[in-house]
């Protein structure tokens, strides 16, 4: 009797090592449903685990029958909703010509004889079923029964572990991911303190530096040989005041005033400054746009400056000709401006860091009109996403549809712009 | 008769260079290095116009600004800064002009020359 004892608490053990195993449920449960099969004398054991809707999908079985057409119980059929339905264990018989079982059809039942399926869970909540199988009539006893009961909650509970772990481990992701993100704003606020100061304290001399450069050129004899250097002088001041300015720009993008505005008109108003560009760089322009007007809250001159920067980028990118794409659009609650060059698009390598300050790939850039576009229409609410598409890159910027939502002027941090 | 212009900024080097570009163009030049000393040449010496720097330790343009406004209503005032927000500060809106600071002196000269032309 004592052996017999052992030998029945044996797969609760063996369960157990399956359980405690490593590796992913997937290959656990296949272990658990090929130990099933054997320790209860039935040709298939399945495990179907519930999914979105109510569905229940086939997660692992052991080998034994063909399992084609039976990957997926919807709400409410088959036997397994009877079993969740009521509970606890179906023990069903094929009735000689009956093609239904417990009442109900079940496809996945050709060719079998004797079917158990029994609730993964307890408490009237249910992670799936365990489904077994036999090709001849079969029984088991009252406790062969209460052992199935053990073994499936030990997997029920398995299951449950797993799908709590998977969460866990997605929520540590989560908060890793956020932690990084936090360092990295807080990096960027010191860094702009410090760009502040520097940008005040170096432009004043440098502008002394500028305007005496140019006196002396003005005071130089034509033909002096000193006058190409003073010109290159000049040459290389304009471009750090530019940086400077940049920066400035960055630094001081405070939205003063937010006012009821047309995407349409300032989009416009942005392609009209370059018109004199696109015809020198021989770019054709097809402007695209929604005849009502797109209402957005925002600083019409800052707003402006966003949109300069990244026309100005993709004229940069074309400077051999090309073709501009404009559409402005309404998509929900957002109003929608999609600016399209065929300027050959962005290195893949470099698509992630566009929008952080400083980083360029041009020789003369100052690795400042992308970020400044991306804080200004951040403030303003709203999203700047990148994507190479047909022969060239694609901005979407979005802006909160002022008709359809509250906007408050209360200012947001600039976040990093969104690659696709 | 020459205008006279009275520069205020704190930077040395800054106020020489204005000096000797507008002299250059034919105006007189009084320089002040700070919010407090601008206000006593206003007091003593007559000017046509100041071309005023924001950003000062001490009292800053935008206060000069208001005491001069209070005082001699029809004096012009170009406000120089490399600030842009500055436009959008109330207490700004009283000057007659505003220039962003740049080593390329000929929008400041434009300015100036427009704004004492008005006044003739």
């Amino acid at each position: 009797m004592k052996a017999v004892v052992s030998m029945e608490y044996d797969i609760i053990e063996k369960v157990n090592e399956v359980a405690a195993a490593g590796g992913s449920l997937e290959d656990r449960l296949e272990r658990a449903a090929r130990l099933f099969a054997e320790e209860f004398h039935f040709d298939q054991c399945l495990f179907f685990l519930a999914g979105s809707g109510g569905a229940l999908k086939l997660a692992a079985a052991s080998s034994g029958l063909c399992t084609t057409g039976v990957l997926c119980y919807g709400k409410g059929e088959g036997l397994p909703a009877v079993a969740m339905e009521k509970g606890g264990l179906v023990e069903a018989q094929k009735e000689p010509g009956r093609a239904e079982w417990e009442g109900v059809p079940d496809p996945g039942l050709e060719g079998v004889s004797t079917a158990l399926v029994y609730p993964l869970g307890g408490g009237g909540s249910f992670s799936g079923v365990v489904y077994l199988k036999a090709r001849e009539r079969t029984s088991l006893s009252p406790a062969r029964k209460d052992l199935l009961k053990v073994a499936s909650l030990q997997a029920a509970l398995m299951i449950r572990n797993a799908v709590l772990l998977e969460d866990h481990r997605r929520a540590h992701a989560e908060l890793l991911a956020m932690q990084e993100k936090l360092a990295s704003s807080e990096k960027l606020l010191a860094l702009g303190d410090m760009a502040a100061t520097m940008a005040h304290e170096i432009r004043n001399p440098l502008l002394s530096l500028g305007g005496y450069a140019a006196r002396l050129k003005r005071q130089l004899p034509s033909g002096s040989p000193g006058l190409v250097y003073i010109e290159k002088m000049s040459q290389e001041i304009g471009r750090i005041e530019k940086i400077m300015n940049g920066i400035i720009r960055f630094l001081n993008d405070n939205l003063a005033e937010l006012k009821t505005d047309d995407l349409n008109c300032i989009v416009d108003e942005a392609l009209d400054i370059f018109a004199d560009e696109f015809s020198a760089h021989g770019i054709a322009v097809e402007r695209r746009s929604v005849h009502a007007p797109l209402t957005v809250l925002a600083d019409r001159e800052q707003m402006k400056i966003a949109f300069d920067n990244i026309i100005a980028n993709a004229i940069q990118s074309m400077e051999k000709g090309g073709a501009l794409k404009v559409v402005t659009s309404r998509s929900g609650d957002f109003a929608v401006a999609e600016v399209s060059d065929t300027g050959g698009g962005i290195d893949p390598e470099h698509i992630g860091y566009i929008f952080n300050p400083f980083f360029t790939t041009k020789k003369h850039g100052t690795g400042l009109g992308l970020p400044i576009a991306n804080s200004i229409i951040t403030r303003h609410r709203g999203g700047i996403e990148v994507r190479n598409e047909g022969r060239g890159a694609s901005f979407t910027i979005r802006l909160p549809y002022s008709g359809a939502a509250s906007v408050s002027s209360d200012l947001l941090p600039a976040e990093a712009g969104r690659v696709v | 008769m020459k205008k006279r212009i009275l520069v205020v900024d704190d930077e040395e080097g800054l106020r020489l260079l204005y000096k000797e570009e507008l002299e250059d163009e034919g105006w007189e030049v009084d320089l002040a290095a700070s919010g407090e000393e601008s206000l006593e040449k206003l007091e003593k010496d007559s000017i046509d116009l100041v071309l005023l720097d924001i950003k000062m330790p001490g009292m800053d343009g935008v206060e000069v600004l208001r005491r001069v406004k209070e005082k001699w209503k029809d004096l012009p005032v170009i406000l120089c800064t490399a600030y842009p927000h500055y436009k959008h500060d109330f207490g700004t809106w009283a000057s007659d002009a505003y220039i962003t600071k740049s080593s390329d002196l000929t929008e400041l000269k434009q300015t100036i020359k427009e704004i004492l032309g008005k006044k003739q």
